[in-house]
């Protein structure tokens, strides 16, 4: 008895230990918001979401005093966190609360950048060299050079104008600049944004940026620059990291911009890379390329579980991302007999399911085809007396030999 | 009739008198004999196109501005629009009306007299078409790649080899003078030992989504459009877009493999062989009818320890076309008569008299009918073609299996994988089969 009790404290002890462990490897990260130009309450509850979907993150939402009201209530303790995102554009913060926030970020803290937070504090000089460029804000030639890409190569402007402008919202080609930095490396070059606005002639300090990627601002599509304007920032401050997205406009709910995936993972892996310099996590199957913008619905990325639960279904003119997911396990399974195995029962049961519609069986059997073994080969052979599957099904044997 | 067959006889075995004595086609001088002299009618290359879309009607477009050197006379297509259009530049081009139109290649095969037939076809049909022709002992204007699948290049290259014809691919980059001048100079070691190759081809561009079905248009014959490939309804997808859909082509990658891939070959001195081992990450749609990869990165690592990476123009950083790097410097080459390198001095450099002198053609079109005539071999030869679009395929084959592939190019085999080693062949609808040569 005594020895159970010793067993019990001992496994009550590796318990505390080991959430212990999940704590510490879990990111603290303050999302500040209360003030913006832009439908906060949508934004900051989506962010929040995206962030602690990865398991890196723990975030919390703090709401500064609204506008007009005394701002020296709002002192949070920076330390305390790994992260700080900003989805705020409003007032100034104390002198205090902004000390406090230059040390954090000096001492090596990391910040997000998101959206209309680089229209934010046009008059602080060191919030202003951790976003690299801003705009709106009165912005002009005195807060520094405009900085984007024309014909493929990078361009300070130092000419007069003003600072930040957007034409219609739009879905947009984001182009990847730099490919060897860890939040955009094994991304596509090339990917569609949902409908979003382009943030345009940013200017700024523009000091320790790079420019990750870009979007092409074309004036046929509603009002543009024809430059290929900034959309993914990384920035060094002190010891600290920026990570500056200018995606995101959101609407009630996230809308677009917010659900498609490509904002997802990119605010994602920044919000890594700010922490620590580097990113683990790994590009996710449903990445957008520019073939077409791919969209979220619930922020989250599909499992194969939900893939195998809905291919049953497809019917031509349906979507195909489900048949997408189960092709880009089968690609990550390479060289793992059991896990194709696996893969390959699961895919032998939605054929066998009655349920299961025509179409479906077809797109199985191809895949069948190309990583099938003697299990689906029984199965595949019953296919062949069927009318509507038999060019399937022979396919699949003849790549099979059987 | 009569008269005609015994001309073409005539053409033929003059071809193969000649074409013994021509082994290797990379070191030829150029090639001129029959330009610029008026031929008598009976002595032109009675010609027809199979596959007379978009592709096929600029070729037949470059065969018509040879003028007399050639008579176009037949014209096949399975689209009844394609074959009206073709019917009436012919027409125009010839001051009569005697063009005759075939919906069926194998009857336009059966009824022709040809010396030569210009191919331009969605790649899936390569296989079947460009092999029967061959059987036909008939010379082979096609289109690239030569194929949707190496087993299908296997067979067309031994049907090539086995009748003797003449083959000309499409790859028509090689008779324009900045590549053969870059390829000229790269394997004459002006950049010094190439080392490394990067071979850049277009981006994959927007999707369509997932069009619904829809009646096939009177005017098209879908069945036999399909042919081999897997009967699927129409979607409104045919001409043109069937490059975005892996049943019919391997998307830019494949079919770009026969310009730039196929001319930093040629630039290397590897031509005649292929890589032993081929890894490969491609990025696929998530959405759609369209499933080639719109982004690809390959990197080939061949016997004498040159590296190749083919990937689309943006991950690169000369982006289009190819750039060949040597222990000196660099030689990059692309359209728009583009050649540049590490040091301008090298553009300057003389070719000495007992370097290597590459195979010269100012004009792909005509010297397709030159080698008709001289029975010498064509300046893009089949089994060149094949070496090119083999190394897209086994990067197709890398990036679909996640595996890195182990190629022995002697034997034409994938190497203690018989999962990859399915890849290199996709079964035919029936009763479509490949001849067996």
């Amino acid at each position: 008895m005594k020895k159970h009790y010793l067993l019990l404290i001992f496994a009550a002890g590796l318990l505390t230990f080991f959430s212990a462990c999940k704590n510490e490897t879990s990111y603290k990260t303050l999302i500040i918001t209360g003030q913006n130009n832009h439908n906060w309450k949508a934004s900051s509850p989506v962010l929040k979401q995206i962030l602690d979907e990865t398991g890196l993150f723990s975030s919390e939402i703090m709401i500064t005093p609204g506008k007009g009201e005394d701002m020296k209530t709002f002192n949070p303790d920076f330390t305390k966190y790994k992260l700080v995102v900003i989805d705020y554009n409003g007032d100034s913060w104390s002198e205090k609360t902004n000390s406090a926030f230059v040390e954090y970020v000096k001492n090596g803290g990391g910040v997000v950048l998101y959206h209309a937070a680089d229209n934010s504090f046009p008059s602080w000089k060191e919030y202003n060299e951790m976003s690299g460029l801003g705009g709106w804000g009165n912005r002009n030639q005195k807060d520094g050079p405009y900085v984007y890409y024309k014909n493929n190569i990078l361009v300070t402007d130092t000419s007069a104008g003003i600072g930040g402008s957007h034409g219609k919202r739009r879905e947009f080609l984001v182009r990847t600049r730099i490919t060897d930095h860890p939040i955009t490396r094994d991304l596509p070059v090339a990917w569609l944004h949902g409908t979003d606005e382009l943030y345009s002639q940013l200017r700024g300090p523009a000091k320790n940026m790079q420019i990750l990627a870009t979007a092409f601002a074309d004036s046929a599509a509603g009002g543009g620059t024809m430059r290929d304007e900034p959309i993914l920032m990384a920035i060094t401050f002190g010891k600290g990291r920026i990570f500056h997205t200018t995606m995101g406009h959101a609407d009630e709910g996230g809308g677009p911009s917010m659900h498609c995936a490509g904002f997802i993972v990119t605010l994602q892996r920044g919000a890594e890379w700010a922490v620590t310099g580097d990113v683990t996590q790994k590009v996710p199957w449903d990445f957008p390329s520019a073939v077409g913008v791919v969209l979220r619905p619930d922020f989250k990325e599909m499992t194969l579980d939900e893939a195998f639960a809905y291919i049953g279904n497809y019917e031509i003119a349906k979507s195909t991302k489900h048949l997408s997911c189960i092709q880009s396990h089968i690609r990550d399974l390479a060289g793992n007999e059991a896990g194709l195995l696996e893969i390959e029962k699961r895919m032998v049961k939605v054929l066998r399911d009655k349920e299961t519609t025509v179409e479906a069986k077809k797109l199985l059997l191809r895949e069948l085809s190309r990583i099938g073994s003697d299990y689906s080969v029984p199965v595949i052979k019953e296919l062949v007396s069927d009318s509507e599957l038999k060019d399937e099904a022979e396919f699949a044997l003849t790549r099979l030999q059987k | 009739m009569a008269n005609k067959s015994s001309r073409r006889d005539f053409v033929k075995r003059s071809a193969a008198l000649v074409a013994g004595t021509f082994v290797l086609p990379q070191i030829f001088p150029s090639s001129t004999f029959g330009m610029g002299r008026r031929t008598a009618p009976s002595d032109r290359i009675v010609i027809g196109s199979i596959g007379v879309g978009s592709q096929g009607m600029s070729n037949m477009m470059d065969f018509l501005k040879l003028k007399d050197a050639i008579q176009f006379v037949a014209v096949c297509d399975v689209d009844k629009r394609h074959l009206a259009k073709a019917k009436q530049t012919i027409d125009l081009a010839n001051k009569n009306s005697d063009c005759r139109s075939y919906g069926d290649y194998k009857e336009f095969l059966e009824k022709e007299k040809l010396d030569a037939v210009s191919i331009a076809l969605p790649d899936h049909w390569h296989g079947i078409i460009y092999s029967a022709v061959a059987n036909k002992k008939i010379n082979v204007y096609g289109e690239k790649p030569i194929c949707r699948t190496i087993k299908d290049g296997q067979t067309i290259v031994n049907a090539v080899k086995k009748n003797n014809i003449i083959w000309q691919t499409g790859s028509w980059q090689r008779s324009l003078s900045n590549f053969r001048r870059g390829a000229e100079l790269a394997i004459n070691g002006r950049a010094g030992k190439i080392k490394y190759i990067e071979v850049g081809l277009p981006d994959g561009s927007k999707g369509i989504g997932t069009p619904p079905v829809m009646p096939v248009p009177a005017e098209l014959d879908w069945d036999m459009w399909l042919g081999p490939a897997l009967k699927v309804p129409y979607r409104g997808i045919s001409h043109w877009d069937w490059r975005w859909i892996l049943d019919y082509s391997g998307g830019e990658l494949t079919d770009w493999a026969g310009h730039h891939i196929d001319i930093a070959n040629w630039g290397a001195g590897l031509e005649h062989t292929g890589p032993v081992e081929i890894s490969g990450k491609g990025v696929y749609p998530v959405e759609g009818i369209f499933n080639v990869p719109v982004e690809y990165d390959i990197l080939c690592k061949y016997a004498n320890g040159i590296e190749m990476r083919v990937a689309n123009a943006s991950r690169l950083p000369m982006r289009l076309g190819t750039t060949w790097y040597g222990d000196l410097g660099w030689i990059h080459v692309n359209r728009g008569d583009i050649i540049s390198a590490s040091d301008p001095k090298i553009l300057q450099e003389v070719i000495g008299e007992n370097e290597i002198h590459l195979y010269k053609s100012e004009n792909h079109w005509q010297n397709f009918i030159d080698s008709i005539r001289s029975g010498k071999p064509a300046i893009a030869p089949v089994e060149v073609a094949h070496r090119a679009i083999s190394v897209a395929l086994l990067g197709e084959i890398a990036m679909t299996t996640g595996q890195t592939i182990k190629w022995d190019p002697e034997k034409e085999e994938i190497i203690g994988n018989p999962q990859a080693s399915r890849l290199m062949s996709r079964p035919y609808r029936q009763p479509w089969a490949l001849p067996t040569v």
